[in-house]
């Protein structure tokens, strides 16, 4: 073999050792490409946007300033955060989207968790009642608001009508805080429960069922093995879906948006069920106020969300994983004992 | 069109879903069809009565006419299902310069972000030279410059709808000139208005008006300065905005507290306890229809309006993006579109009323009765609701952002019924000192 012919077998073979290591990340390019572009760009922009004096119609004006409400006509950095930290209704959208998200995420994977387990029995049409708990999530979210929205009118809604034909008074779905808030967890609920049960149902399927015997031959009744033996083993679904719902249910807008039904501001005459995204949205793209710097406040808002989300993740997450830890280690301390 | 900018979102989804169909069925490139033909993009919303004529939105089919006038033209048009929603693709649309239409149908509350880009959009005077409409709509459509930015549509010239049979059963006359001199003729005042709902209520038990905010809506509008000053001041919470937010709160007992578009808004309307009055622009007669149904036969409307001068309420005009490659051909369909003959058309098949005094006088829009209004005659009536308005209010950026909160104000008196009318006025005065 000449030299010549040694180079290129050389650098073919460095070529394939190339190809060989490059050829993952070439595989896995158009996802970060593609998230490079819509994804870390418009987070970055919106960055950019949030510090400065930005209107939808007229554009950039220069660094951002607050105004009238924090008494100053500076330039700042952070004057369109300061603005929306001195806005009545930012904090009254923070309070609702909170409790929204309370009433809706918590019964939600309680009872999600418990239909999970009764789906787990030995049932008669398994396949039918799995669908069933299934079929609310293939309908649209803003349909689901529409439906529930005529069930929860004020006047003439069935929920109302129903009240008072068996003799109690009717409630102000859309004037009281917390009932507006009821109604509009029961529109996400009913909507989302299924879909949790799901996820669940297919964790509680790959645990393997000879521990389950086994707790059953240790003497462990119905309760103590779904406690003992089942949840513990849930831990990381658990962790899932509660991050999803966390990141969902702070965001939700669609039913709310649905369940305001008729004129009037987005979010109760007195801001009863305002939340952060609802804000946004009003802020940002329905007033084009101008003169105002009306897409930056949207944008301090949008990154205010953020950094609520990031933070409730992460309490959620460690709940969560201290709660199963605990189960974990009550149990070693029972074996230990047993010894 | 301001108070029909929120219909069903039912009516979204089926929008989107046809707007989907139609963007597969085209097959476009450009502005140029593959046959050669110019393409022209409209976006409207809620109902401008050009498309062809369904139960849920009548109209008078004139794209269909124009592409037969002229064959080198396809006009593609969108319908947003509210102003809202129409608003927010026009913004994206004119600050990216993306030219995603070519004519955009606008809507009163606009004008003030409109005008401040006012050299973004044509100058559509050359085109509209016989065109015809009263002074106050040039006005609204001109810029700062003096150029013709926008070209008027319908106009909403307000007149009093009424429902005889409760009129009846309260002993009130029902015949349309009995109603009309009962609440005062040419010289109805708001004072006699509110008595008039105080005996109603009083007697019946029932209420007069459907909510504060419809009745403020129609107020207002009579007015030359509401909530800011020609001068560009606030004075929302001075003297003249508060007299009318005390003569209104203290009504509220007249007030079937359903909010406008509400789900409880529309069951009200053939209701037997329904509210016996609504202030009722040109456009509203068809959501009166489509509530009540096309056989309900309770309804009527009088030629009177309480207040010292006319009232407008809504209204629309057609501007087209200077950025536009086909801006010609737009600004020809949008003079063909506004001209008095076209307007006229558009009255007879839907209910939005001719800016045009020309379309006004002419046989078709003049004899045109409502046998659902129980043949009144219409035409009519709108258009001598319309000659008594010369203005419409002194609008800036800042003024829409405050009316939301006056009819969040009166909302929290009357609908949601959760404050006293002094704590909703406070509130109020805080909500606008924070919005600057």
């Amino acid at each position: 073999m000449s030299e010549k012919q040694q180079a290129s077998v050389a650098s073919s073979g460095r070529f394939a050792v190339f190809s060989y290591k490059a050829t993952p990340y070439l595989y896995v390019a158009p996802f970060f490409i593609l998230f490079l572009v819509v994804g870390l760009f418009p987070l970055l922009f919106t960055v950019w946007v949030a510090m400065r004096n930005y209107n939808t119609i007229t554009g950039d004006s220069g660094w951002a300033v607050c105004g009238a409400v924090c008494g100053t006509r500076d330039q700042s950095l952070v004057g369109n955060f300061q603005w929306v930290l001195h806005q009545r209704d930012f904090w009254m959208a923070m309070r609702n989207t909170v409790s929204i998200f309370l009433l809706s995420s918590v019964p939600q994977i309680i009872a999600a968790v418990f239909i999970a387990w009764v789906l787990n029995a030995n049932l008669k049409a398994k396949t039918f009642w799995r669908m069933g708990v299934l079929l609310p999530y293939v309908i649209a979210p803003s349909a689901c608001g529409i439906i529930f929205s005529q069930i929860f009118s004020d006047k003439s809604g069935a929920f109302n009508v129903l009240l008072q034909t068996i003799g109690l008074a009717p409630i102000a779905w859309h004037a009281d805080t917390l009932a507006s808030h009821i109604a509009i967890a029961t529109i996400v609920n009913f909507r989302w429960t299924g879909y949790n049960s799901l996820i669940l149902l297919a964790a509680m399927q790959a645990i393997p069922t000879d521990l389950i015997e086994a707790a059953v031959v240790d003497g462990a009744g119905k309760a103590r093995t779904f406690f003992s033996v089942t949840l513990p083993l849930l831990k990381p679904t658990l962790i899932f879906v509660i991050l999803n719902s966390t990141i969902g249910g702070l965001q939700i807008f669609d039913e709310v948006q649905m369940f305001n039904n008729g004129t009037g501001a987005a979010g109760g005459a007195n801001n009863q069920f305002l939340t952060v995204s609802l804000y946004l949205y009003n802020l940002g793209f329905n007033k084009v106020t101008i003169g105002e710097s009306n897409i930056g406040r949207a944008a301090a808002v949008a990154w205010l969300l953020f950094l609520v989300i990031v933070l409730v993740a992460v309490v959620n997450f460690s709940i969560t994983r201290k709660l199963a830890d605990a189960e974990t280690r009550g149990k070693k301390r029972m074996q230990k004992k047993a010894q | 069109m301001k108070k029909a900018m929120k219909l069903g979102a039912i009516a979204v989804t089926a929008s989107m879903i046809f707007a989907g169909l139609s963007a597969c069925g085209s097959s476009t490139q450009g502005n140029k069809t593959a046959d050669g033909k110019t393409v022209i993009k409209i976006q409207t919303f809620n109902n401008f009565g050009y498309e062809k004529s369904t139960a849920a939105k009548p109209g008078a089919d004139l794209f269909a006419e124009y592409e037969k006038l002229h064959p080198n033209i396809k006009i593609e048009s969108t319908v947003a299902s509210s102003s809202d929603e129409a608003r927010t693709a026009f913004n994206s649309s004119i600050s990216t310069g993306s030219n995603s239409y070519d004519i955009f149908a606008v809507d009163i509350a606009w004008w003030p972000s409109i005008r401040a880009i006012g050299n973004k959009f044509m100058d559509l005077k050359d085109y509209t030279k016989n065109n015809n409409w009263p002074d106050w709509v040039v006005k609204t459509g001109t810029d700062d410059s003096g150029r013709l930015i926008g070209a008027g549509t319908d106009i909403g010239p307000t007149a009093l709808c009424y429902r005889q049979d409760l009129f009846e059963q309260a002993g009130l006359p029902t015949d349309r000139e009995q109603v009309k001199e009962l609440f005062g003729g040419e010289n109805a005042t708001w004072d006699k208005f509110f008595e008039i709902g105080q005996r109603y209520t009083q007697k019946t038990g029932k209420p007069f008006i459907d909510n504060l905010g419809d009745v403020a809506a129609a107020m207002k509008v009579q007015k030359e300065e509401v909530y800011v000053s020609k001068d560009d001041k606030v004075i929302a919470t001075e003297d003249g905005i508060h007299d009318m937010y005390n003569l209104l709160t203290k009504n509220a007992n007249l007030s079937a507290g359903v909010s406008t578009w509400s789900d409880d808004w529309n069951a009200s309307f053939n209701s037997p306890n329904g509210f016996a009055v609504l202030t009722c622009p040109a456009w509203e007669v068809n959501n009166v229809k489509g509530n009540a149904g096309a056989d309900f036969r309770g309804w009527n409307v009088a030629d009177v309006f309480p207040g010292e001068a006319g009232t407008d309420q809504g209204g629309s005009w057609l501007t087209i993006p200077e950025s536009s490659p086909v801006k010609e051909e737009a600004a020809k369909l949008v003079a063909w579109l506004t001209n008095p003959e076209q307007q006229s058309k558009v009255f007879v098949a839907a209910s939005n009323f001719p800016s045009s005094p020309k379309a006004q006088a002419t046989p078709e829009v003049a004899d045109k009765t409502d046998d659902f209004l129980n043949n009144a005659p219409t035409g009519k009536i709108f258009a001598n609701r319309a000659e008594t308005i010369k203005h419409i209010p002194y609008i800036n950026a800042k003024y829409y952002d405050i009316d939301s909160k006056f009819g969040a104000a009166l909302d929290r008196v009357d609908c949601t019924k959760e404050q006293t009318p002094e704590e909703s006025w406070k509130q109020f005065v805080e909500d606008v000192k924070a919005l600057s």
